[in-house]
């Protein structure tokens, strides 16, 4: 025996894999993060512990908005899975017409910004709460109770129309992985198409719903601009809004602790989920073999479900793009739909309009911007989906005792962590020098490194949701050849992944451009990012050129969609007929 | 009974299966064989009521379960038909008892009844002490049999099989094709097997169709479609070994070997393995052969040479000899002729 | 770029050192000038977009001398200025921001900022708005109400009306546990705790009893206003909207700066202030003017500080012209008031006191937090 077989008897399989992505999750992740939970430990400091959860401002500090937060994130998590996975089974499995198009515009929500949609809630449903006249409704004389005008609801329903789309995509990419078999088993025992959905297809797509839910739960409980702008006036707090304003008042520790809680609650709901999802090694559906996809034939429904789909696509798109472009064109807020005038687009400085503003294409920054948003984009998506895949192969094929719960658990943390104590995390990190490391502040690989790991959750969920439904004999085939690991991953993983890495590469990309959260923190002079540059002139006053900028990113967003459509193309079995 | 007529699909402009007409009796198990894309699991679908045909009329027994002139067709539930599939399609949530049970439990049984039955068929599949896994945890074969268990578990009348056994090993393929005839007498049922190994249909079969391009070669019994094939396609799929079909040109083997049973004929005479011999030396009726491959069979041997870029395998005793200089002696007489185009002539 | 900013940081530190600093201090623009060109740029964090029309200004004024602008809320740049900082870089050389009961004990205590006062200019500045740090306007979070809707003035006389039934969920305002400056608003109150007192009893004729655990006035004040459902927004602008949208009937009435009247017109508001109010209608603050102590471009900046507080002209010119609105006064006693505004003199509201607001601001915050 040689001592080189002697190690290989002891050393468990995959454990370099294993250890390799903990390492860098530990750095991008564990690291930031510890790094504020020590400076709520810091002896000044762990005062803020008790006012948050044990002293008579805890209930309005934490109790309250935890509860708010949780209901919401439960509350999105379901509806997006309904309105999502109701979608995706329309478009993925039945013979509705139009499919193409619905699947397009089923992925558009998610890259209009939150606020934007908020924004169309309330031109349609404000009240006389807040005066400054009515929405719509009131317009037309219909009253509009506070309940369906501020608060839970209308926060819920609108986050449920800007976060469905990310369950659209999860559940559609692994129905179409569903081998039409199971489905055409179940439909020779005389099962209606109903109980065939119910007691088949869902429960095979369970892996990616949970996967859908969980993303939706944790980016609903992280919002901060939905919550803000609906529920203030009748003074709904999330942990979120909470821990905003108590960074913004300048009580940054009990934000860090707040951000801390917030984390640890949504961890313990979320480690549910993972268990369901990584416990049942009965998911690997993929056979050698795929089996054709078996469209349902709608029959007498199917106008009647193609308007619901139409107009959930319209309501959630459509409606708000408008209202965004009306915005960028009205010199009023108070009157989208009068004056229009181009000028905020293109217009010259003009001392006795819009305070002297030029109109955005002739702002000299939103070039350097566009070029550095778009780098950094399609960097980080790639890196992050690099990491995501090896993580994702990681969990599914060397799943190691300890280990695995730990790389399963950090890679899914950043998530739940608003944006802006992100980037606070990552500045008092990275942002001074560590030993001979250079100081990264003010440098595009801190908004790389810090968005990356804000983007991680989103590959790695969509990746094993893939991963998990490529079944294990084909890798082993594989390296039966004598592939080495990556070649395998190239050779074979990958190109099966295929359509839920693209998926994945473009929630990605679209999320780093459209970011703020992060960036808020970390951008300088020398890193001017479109996103900031919107924010800017919102925090300004300048409403118009804020949407329009917004409206710029919203246009490459939906070009980035077009073009992973266009790149699956006829690849995409479940449009095929 | 089984009976169908003039069945035909398309899918768009392509005819995947034409003009199929035939009829096995109840209680007979028809082997649908075929090279891939001859159509034979096109037909499997539309007797499982999972594709609509586009031409002819299909009935169980006397009751019309689809006619495409009036564009009918019967739901799959309705049919009282039972599938398994090649890959076995077992629901990856439910353990063994669940899949099995499921089809009863649609069907409305109570819950004594599915019980029942849920023991039975896996008593019958010899898996009855797999019930609590899943399909994720179990090997291939017993896959196979857990999908053959939910399928008879509803007592069909009907049993159809998608290649069943591709995916499974060698030794665990000839155990299971006893397995499934045990099944099949015990169901009584009509069975229909589509595959495209012609040892499967030859062993199992009551009635073999042979597909091609969407048509029937022949329809008949295996040991008909050995003794008698219809087309020299039929002949070169058939048969352990398979026959040799050897070129006749102007009524001579090769265009040079004269054989006076054939005057002036050209296509493909069949020689049967049994009926080449072996020779050491040329003659009238013997061909030069390059050896390529002795196979031990059952006490006997397989000898294949290449002749003039052919393969021709004959049998032999074990115990005779290869000449060093291998040739082929022809019989006077071959067992069938065919013309050019594959049609049999005499 | 990191690069380049390490070389200039270097090339930079010898000029940091104190003794020539305290020269630069006393140099007047044109000995400042020739310094502040060899340096080639001077970048300015502030708290205010329109430090965008100073950029154009100045490099009209200083040909040479590239002024890059940087404009972020005030909660960031103090975030952003103790990074840099920690990572020990110095990006900005001027700091332009309010939020003063922060930056005055946070940022100038801990020695991120350093004063610095202009010689042309010191003899028009009160003592107050030169030390700590230079003031270089006042702005406000005032009493602000629809004159469309309420032609005939204010309706309301007094802070106290705001706590009755009849101003219930009609009174608007942005969270103060969001926002800095409404935070110091609420704070001004408690600090005013007397004067709120009196203003109790000329509004309804009798002593103000406190609820438990109140200690004065002021928290009274403030526990009564959220028991009457205050409104509260995320920004500022949808305060404006809520209070200022023309076409109300009965328009609500909130706290918002008096220097958002000038959009009126851009935005269609009737946005009118309540000056008349006892005993006052809000807070005056100001926005502060400091050196980065480790300025890359020391002359520069003292330039760009000077061009800051306007030229010698009544209206103190085109560095001073984008602040030269109605509802925001010049600290230079020698700059005209802006003709439609109210002048400073007679407006009601309350000079904020950095420090002292610092004291109480925490304690203030956790009041708000439990009755909201």
């Amino acid at each position: 025996m040689t001592t080189r077989a002697f190690r290989q008897l002891h050393l468990p399989k995959g454990l370099g894999l294993n250890l390799v992505v903990l390492l860098v999750l530990v750095l991008l992740v564990a690291a930031p993060l510890l790094t504020i939970l020590m400076q709520t430990l810091d002896p000044d400091r762990i005062g803020a512990w008790r006012d948050v959860l044990a002293s008579p401002l805890s209930p309005n500090l934490f109790w309250r908005p935890a509860a708010n937060t949780m209901i919401l994130g439960f509350g999105v998590a379901i509806g997006c899975i309904l309105i999502g996975g109701f979608l995706a089974w329309l478009v993925v499995m039945t013979d509705m017409p139009y499919r193409g198009l619905i699947g397009f515009l089923a992925t558009l929500p998610f890259m209009i910004p939150s606020f934007a949609t908020a924004l169309a809630w309330g031109t349609v449903f404000r009240n006389g709460r807040v005066g400054g006249g009515g929405g719509l409704l009131e317009g037309i004389g219909i009253n509009v109770p506070d309940a369906l005008a501020w608060g839970m609801i209308p926060t819920m329903i609108v986050l449920i129309a800007h976060y469905y789309a990310l369950a659209f995509t999860v559940i559609a990419a692994a129905l179409a992985t569903v081998n039409g078999d199971l489905v055409e088993a179940a439909q020779m025992t005389g099962a209606s198409r109903k109980r065939v959905l119910f007691g088949i297809v869902l429960p095979v797509v369970m892996p990616a719903i949970i996967a859908g839910g969980s993303l939706c739960f944790a980016a609903a409980v992280s919002n901060f601009a939905a919550p803000a702008l609906l529920g203030l006036p009748v003074r709904m707090q999330t942990l979120s809004t909470r821990l905003f304003g108590m960074i913004e008042i300048g009580q940054v520790e009990r934000g860090y602790v707040l951000a801390i809680l917030l984390i640890v609650i949504s961890a313990v709901f979320l480690a549910f989920g993972n268990r369901i999802l990584s416990g049942r090694r009965s998911f690997a559906t993929i056979s050698g073999k795929g089996g054709r996809a078996r469209r349902f034939a709608l029959g007498g429904a199917r106008l009647p479900l193609t308007a619901i789909a139409l107009l959930i696509c319209l309501l959630t798109t459509i409606m708000p793009i408008i209202l965004l472009i009306a915005a960028s064109l009205a010199p009023m807020a108070s009157a989208l739909f009068s004056d229009w005038t181009l000028h905020f687009w293109i217009g010259a400085t003009d001392p006795a309009f819009a305070r002297g503003q030029a109109g955005v294409l002739n702002n000299p920054q939103l070039l350097r911007a566009l070029a550095l948003t778009m780098g950094l984009g399609a960097v980080v998506a790639l890196i992050a989906n690099v990491i995501g895949i090896l993580i994702a192969v990681a969990l599914t094929r060397h799943r190691l005792r300890g280990i695995s719960e730990a790389v399963s658990q950090l890679s899914f943390l950043p998530m739940l962590l608003p944006g802006i104590a992100f980037g606070a995390a990552y500045i008092a990190l990275y942002g001074a020098p560590i030993g001979p490391l250079p100081a990264l502040y003010g440098t595009s690989t801190l908004l790389s490194l810090a968005l990356t790991a804000a983007m991680l959750p989103f590959a790695v969920q969509t990746g094993r949701a893939t991963v998990a439904q490529i079944s294990g004999d084909i890798d082993e085939a594989a390296r039966l050849t004598g592939a080495g690991f990556f070649r395998r991953i190239g050779a074979i993983t990958l190109p099966l992944a295929s359509r839920g890495l693209i998926a994945s590469l473009l929630l990605c990309f679209v999320n780093v451009i459209s970011d703020l959260a992060i960036v808020v923190l970390l951008y300088t002079p020398t890193t001017p990012l479109l996103s900031v540059l919107s924010y800017r002139y919102a925090s300004d006053g300048f409403h118009q050129f804020a949407n329009a900028v917004t409206l710029v990113i919203l246009a490459i967003s939906t070009l980035a969609a077009g073009l992973a459509a266009l790149l699956r193309g006829r690849n995409r079995p479940w449009l095929s007929s | 009974m089984i009976t169908l007529d003039n069945l035909g699909k398309t899918f768009g402009t392509a005819m995947a299966v034409q003009d199929v007409s035939l009829s096995v009796p109840e209680g007979a198990f028809l082997v649908l064989l075929g090279p891939s894309g001859c159509g034979k699991t096109t037909i499997l679908r539309m007797l499982a009521g999972l594709e609509h045909p586009t031409a002819g009329v299909i009935r169980f027994d006397d009751k019309i379960i689809a006619d495409a002139a009036r564009g009918f067709t019967l739901e799959p539930g309705r049919r009282d038909a039972g599938l398994v599939f090649q890959s076995y399609a077992l629901w990856p949530h439910m353990s063994v008892a669940g899949n099995v049970a499921w089809p009863l439990r649609v069907a409305g049984l109570s819950r004594d009844e599915q019980r029942a039955r849920v023991a039975e068929a896996l008593e019958m599949l010899g898996v009855a002490g797999l019930a609590a896994r899943y399909p994720g945890e179990i090997s291939g074969g017993q896959q196979q049999r857990v999908a053959i268990a939910r399928m008879i578990a509803p007592r069909p009348k009907v049993l159809l099989f998608d290649e069943p056994l591709s995916n499974l090993d060698a030794t665990l393929r000839v155990e299971m094709r006893t397995e499934l005839l045990r099944v099949h007498r015990a169901t009584k049922a009509t069975a229909v097997y589509v595959t495209h190994d012609q040892i499967e249909a030859m062993t199992m079969a009551t009635h073999v169709a042979v597909l091609n391009g969407g048509r029937v070669e022949q329809f008949d019994t295996p040991e008909r479609l050995l003794s008698d094939p219809a087309s020299a396609f039929v002949a070169r799929f058939i048969g352990t070994p398979p026959a040799n079909l050897i070129p006749v040109q102007d009524g001579a083997w090769f265009g040079t070997l004269p054989c006076p049973a054939l005057p002036g004929a050209n296509g493909h005479g069949m020689v049967r393995a049994e009926d080449l011999m072996m020779a050491d030396a040329p003659g009238p009726d013997a061909v030069a052969a390059q050896l390529v491959e002795v196979v031990p069979m059952a006490g006997r041997r397989l000898v294949t040479g290449m002749v003039q870029g052919q393969r021709l395998t004959a049998v032999t005793d074990a115990a005779h000899p290869i000449p060093a200089d291998l040739h082929f002696r022809l019989p006077p007489t071959p067992s069938a002729v065919f013309d050019a185009e594959g049609r049999r002539l005499s | 770029m990191m690069r380049t900013v390490l070389f200039s940081l270097c090339l930079s530190l010898p000029l940091a050192n104190a003794a020539l600093a305290q020269d630069l201090d006393t140099m007047t623009a044109a000995d400042l000038l020739p310094l502040a060109q060899t340096e080639g740029s001077v970048t300015v964090y502030a708290f205010t977009s329109r430090i965008g029309r100073v950029e154009e200004a100045f490099e009209a004024a200083y040909p040479g001398i590239d002024m890059i602008g940087f404009d972020m809320s005030s909660t960031e740049m103090i975030a952003r200025l103790r990074s840099e900082a920690s990572a020990g870089i110095a990006n900005a050389d001027v700091i332009y921001v309010s939020d003063a009961p922060v930056v005055l004990t946070e940022l100038l205590d801990s020695g991120l900022m350093a004063p610095y006062v202009p010689p042309r200019i010191a003899d028009a500045l009160p003592d107050s708005a030169k030390s700590p740090l230079l003031q270089q306007r006042l702005s406000t979070k005032v009493l602000m109400y629809n004159e469309e809707s309420y032609p005939d003035g204010a309706p309301v006389s007094n802070l106290w009306e705001l706590t009755q039934p009849e101003w219930n969920g009609r009174v608007m305002m942005v969270d103060p546990l969001q926002r800095g400056d409404y935070l110091d608003l609420m704070t001004e109150i408690v600090l005013r705790a007397d004067e709120m007192a009196v203003a109790y009893e000329a509004a309804f004729g009798e002593e103000i009893t406190l609820d438990d655990g109140i200690a004065d006035a002021g928290r009274q004040f403030i526990v009564d206003l959220f028991a009457n459902d205050v409104v509260l927004f995320g920004s500022t602008d949808d305060v404006n909207v809520a209070i200022g949208a023309t076409g109300q009937e009965a328009a609500p009435i909130g706290f918002t700066s008096y220097s958002d009247r000038r959009d009126n017109e851009d935005e269609g508001w009737a946005l009118q202030v309540a000056n008349d109010v006892t005993p006052s209608n809000g807070i005056v603050f100001p926005a502060l003017l400091a050196l980065n102590p480790e300025a890359p471009n020391p002359a520069a900046a003292r330039l760009a500080m000077d061009f800051l507080m306007g030229d010698d002209s009544d209206t103190g010119g085109d560095g001073f012209a984008p602040f030269y609105v109605a509802g925001d006064w010049a600290t230079r006693t020698d700059i005209t008031p802006h003709p439609d505004a109210i002048p400073l003199a007679d407006f009601n509201g309350w000079q904020i006191d950095p420090q002292q607001t610092a004291t109480i601001r925490a304690e203030v915050a956790d009041l708000i937090l439990q009755v909201q």
